[in-house]
């Protein structure tokens, strides 16, 4: 099992065919009942000829994003059939049909279209082009305004809102888990533990009892088997893991099913921004969700697949949050295709405002300037959660995982894993109060997929991505000169992605809560876990054919 | 000449055998079967190698066929691959009931996992699929496991994983018509070579003693011997990529099996081929370096191995004995050469009739 990010180190195509193991059958529609000969003409077209003669053309079959998805005989980024259904030539469409809807003046068929772009794109290009993210940003404002598109946001704007709600889902897990005991708490005074309390304040030095076993603070369900974990609840389940990487939540769904209790059940960036473009935007300016058209530009192929789940579509509109989905390197294929090959000569254009991370440079009261959140280039959310559990939970201010204050941070193993530990101040050794971990790539997700279901998992929260490096080197990325080796230009992207970005706390993002309070009527609201949060799905696990040899 | 003879039968599998496996240090068999079992075999009395019994059934562990069986490097564990896409870890309770009992379980393969292999140290387990993978785990405490990488760049189906007999290099074979070398740097491991030649699947590889000759059989009917150049080797082989040695074909075993070729075992104490597949037969090979004088085909002068940077003929495979219907009209899908001097001249192979039998070498 596999999906793309451990397959775009070496392959620079990134596109994969679907696999031998597809079993979906493939359904056309029969038009006759009578058989006949099947005919190919010269173009390749097929076509029925019936026994009078009568030639009927055959629609051709295909496959979309969502068999796939139903499936679990391909992996997860089946490129080469989901193109059709989400890319630039979508886009395309949809803006010549809006110059036909405004030349005959039907604005019927008119769609108010938008564009949302992601801060590790901004990076990309900005790598690539040798310009700063702020510059990329205003660049792609321009070029999509030059064709069309409507207004152009941010995605950092949205990740605020989910960075918000997955701190807050994280605590309430913890409380949780706590009062049903799935976890215990540390001791944060920090004395002995309570075993040995019992006896009083007994004195450190006294023989028997000097060094006391460390407690296992994470309590074993099924050790020493591999069977899962029983019946563990959503609202308590500890480890809490990240949900940003669709890579990862759909080989979840189709392989580790017992996984998905624990998988965070806040929408990712693009889904949230997908929430407020419809919903939100929508309602303001008097567009139904069917009467926008939404674009994200994303680092990877697997954001279509997301887009394309079922729980992101309205069956009352018959519209997704968002339309399609297209990656950096399409946008670059964009540029060739309108005859624009240098980056630097485009224009610039200022951004809109609303759904964007961009102020007024508080020194100069001018430009515009980017802001966003801190941490890592695959969206800070390990960063937050652990500033944001370190504050709610235990009353420690300060934490900063980025700059290793207030916690510790170790790569174990390899690059591509990393534990950040909090402990009490003042008690370095003790039990951690918060042991995390940021598990990359295909390799550190089968350890940590191992760990959890054998009960051996000491983390409380796990920021999961597919991708080695995250995504900042996600699949759908631009790929770099091939003079540059790829380790060396991920630091680039990497660096670029915080180049200019000035550092701001999600909950200092004004915007928040005003949403809060007008859209979603609070917080913790049915609304607001309509439009915030989404479950996940198991897929069965169909038999393998059962006609494969057995060689 | 030595000719093959056979010392024993052993019943008991109720389908095909696909591998058979010796204990690196006791006369001990372990072999595993389409009936999704493994059946230790041990001699009834030391003196005698014609008397076997089954000593353990290892039962229950897997739902589909065992398709391989590896013995630790310390005897202590078993692996065993199955096409239930899993890999078991088997030990023996030495306390009380002597039964082998399945310890932890390997997950992540896609499907069918076709080869294991215990690095040399006992450190690493590498399994291989049809999913196209390999991976490779650490052996940790507890008989946990760490899953250290999962190496995707073969095409198709993985047939065979080895070792390197002493260090952390594995080799892979596949239905890719392609061998792949793979070896760790910092932080992953990567393949280091990708051996081209063979016209079909490559269906088994093995290792010479020195781990500086590698044999691969296929379904191209031939077998193949590849030999590493080090940078800056005597024959003048380019090695492309800084510090990194290549491997080249230096023999090809051709006209001799007339069907695939399933398994191939480089004995690792007198250095004799044996190799076995769908023509029934059972042979033996030794293995001499071309003579400086002798005409032999595809063998290339000092200016044509520059200028092809090909070694060509280094090496000639020559039949030392043959058993034909070794396994009665049945393809042999195992051999295997006792591991150490004690018994250097017995052979196991295992069929698909069900049985596994036992060979001996011998010189008139």
């Amino acid at each position: 099992m596999a999906f793309s990010g451990a397959l775009t180190l070496s392959d620079l195509n990134d596109f994969i065919s679907p696999s031998q193991a597809c079993i979906k059958p493939v359904e056309v529609a029969k038009t006759s009942e009578t058989q006949g000969a099947i005919k190919v003409d010269n173009s390749g077209s097929y076509y029925e000829v019936s026994q009078d003669g009568l030639e009927t053309k055959l629609e051709t079959a295909t496959i979309s994003l969502n068999d796939c998805l139903a499936c679990s005989g391909c992996i997860t980024s089946a490129e080469s059939v989901l193109v059709t259904l989400q890319s630039q030539e979508e886009l395309y469409n949809i803006l010549q049909q809006n110059k036909v809807a405004i030349e005959t003046n039907d604005r019927s068929t008119h769609r108010t279209v938008v564009v949302s772009i992601s801060p590790q794109t901004r990076a990309s290009f900005a790598a690539k082009y040798n310009l700063t993210p702020l510059q990329v940003a205003r660049k792609l404002t321009w070029f999509f305004k030059n064709l069309g598109v409507h207004m152009v946001f941010d995605t950092s704007f949205s990740r605020d809102l989910a960075l918000l709600e997955t701190g807050r889902e994280f605590v309430s897990r913890y409380r949780k888990a706590v009062a049903k005991g799935v976890i215990k708490t540390p001791n944060l005074d920090g004395s002995a533990p309570e075993s040995t309390t019992a006896a009083g304040d007994m004195e450190l030095d006294t023989p028997q009892e000097v060094a006391p076993k460390p407690r296992k603070r994470i309590v074993r369900r099924g050790a020493a088997s591999d069977e899962p974990a029983a019946a563990v609840e959503t609202e308590s389940a500890m480890p809490m893991l990240a949900s940003a990487c669709p890579g990862w939540i759909c080989y979840a769904e189709k392989t580790h099913g017992y996984m998905l209790p624990y998988i965070s059940e806040t929408k990712s960036p693009q889904q949230i921004m997908g929430s407020l473009v419809k919903n939100h935007f929508g309602s303001l300016h008097g567009l139904t969700p069917n009467q926008i058209y939404h674009v994200c530009v994303m680092p990877c192929y697997d954001k279509k697949l997301e887009a394309s789940r079922s729980d992101f579509y309205s069956d009352l509109y018959q519209t997704r949050d968002v339309d399609c989905v297209i990656t950096s390197t399409e946008v670059e294929k964009m540029f060739g295709e309108q005859g624009l090959t240098d980056m630097s000569a485009f224009g610039e254009r200022d951004m809109d405002l609303g759904y964007n991370s961009v102020i007024k440079d508080p020194s100069t009261g001018q430009d515009q300037v980017l802001v966003g959140a801190a941490g890592n280039a695959s969206g800070g959310f390990l960063e937050y959660v652990m500033q944001y559990a370190a504050r709610e939970l235990f009353g420690i201010d300060g934490v900063d995982v980025d700059q290793a204050l207030g916690v510790e941070v170790k790569t174990v193993r390899n690059a591509d894993f990393k534990e950040v530990t909090l402990e009490l101040p003042g008690q370095p050794g003790a039990e951690p109060l918060l042991k995390f971990a940021a598990a990359y790539g295909f390799r550190n997700i089968q350890n940590l997929v191992r760990k959890v279901k054998t009960g051996k998992s000491p983390y409380h929260f796990v920021e999961v991505m597919a991708c080695p490096s995250g995504c900042i080197n996600g699949g759908g990325q631009l790929k770099q000169d091939t003079s540059i080796p790829l380790k060396d230009w991920i630091i680039q992207v990497d660096e670029q992605y915080r180049n200019g970005v000035m550092a701001r706390k999600p909950e200092d993002n004004p915007a928040l809560a005003q949403l809060y309070r007008e859209w979603l009527g609070g917080v913790d609201t049915p609304k607001a876990k309509e439009q915030l949060r989404t479950g996940y799905h198991a897929v069965e696990q169909n038999l393998v054919n059962p006609l494969a040899v057995k060689w | 000449m030595p000719r093959l003879e056979q010392l024993a039968v052993l019943q008991g599998h109720e389908d095909r055998v696909w591998c058979a496996s010796w204990h690196p240090t006791k006369p001990i068999l372990a072999t595993c079967s389409g009936d999704k079992t493994v059946r230790i075999w041990q001699a009834t009395n030391a003196s005698d190698p014609t008397q076997w019994q089954c000593i353990n059934v290892l039962e229950g562990g897997h739902k589909r066929t065992i398709r391989s069986v590896a013995w630790s490097p310390d005897g202590r564990q078993l692996a065993t691959g199955s096409f239930d896409a899993t890999t078991g870890i088997w030990e023996r309770d030495e306390d009380e009931s002597g039964d082998y009992e399945c310890v932890a379980t390997l997950e992540g393969h896609e499907n069918e996992t076709k080869s294991i292999a215990w690095s040399k140290s006992g450190a690493l387990l590498a399994t291989c699929s049809r999913d196209k993978s390999v991976w490779i785990w650490e052996v940790e405490e507890d008989n946990d496991f760490e899953c250290l990488s999962v190496l995707q760049e073969h095409t198709q189906d993985v047939k065979m994983v080895a070792w390197h007999p002493n260090e952390e290099l594995l080799a892979s074979a596949s239905y890719d018509d392609t061998i792949k070398i793979w070896r760790d740097d910092d932080d992953d491991w990567y393949c280091a070579d990708t051996l081209q030649g063979h016209e079909s699947t490559v269906w088994a590889i093995d290792f010479d003693p020195s781990g500086n000759h590698l044999v691969s059989a296929s379904a191209d009917q031939t077998l193949k011997i590849w030999r590493r150049y080090a940078p800056g080797n005597a024959t003048g082989i380019m090695t492309p990529r800084r510090g990194e040695a290549v491997w080249k074909c230096v023999a090809t075993v051709k006209d001799q099996h007339e069907r695939c070729i399933y398994s191939v075992s480089w004995s690792k104490v007198h250095g004799m081929i044996a190799s076995s597949g769908a023509d029934n037969i059972i042979r033996l090979f030794s293995v001499q370096e071309v003579d400086e004088s002798a005409a032999v085909e595809g063998k290339l002068t000092p200016e044509q191995i520059k200028a092809t940077n090909e070694p060509g003929v280094q090496l000639q495979a020559i039949k030392v004995t043959e058993v034909p219907s070794a396994h009665g009209t049945s393809d042999i899908n195992s051999v295997a050469w006792y591991p150490n001097e004690d018994h250097a001249d017995w052979l196991a192979s295992g069929g698909d009739d069900g049985s596994v039998r036992i060979w001996r070498v011998v010189r008139d």
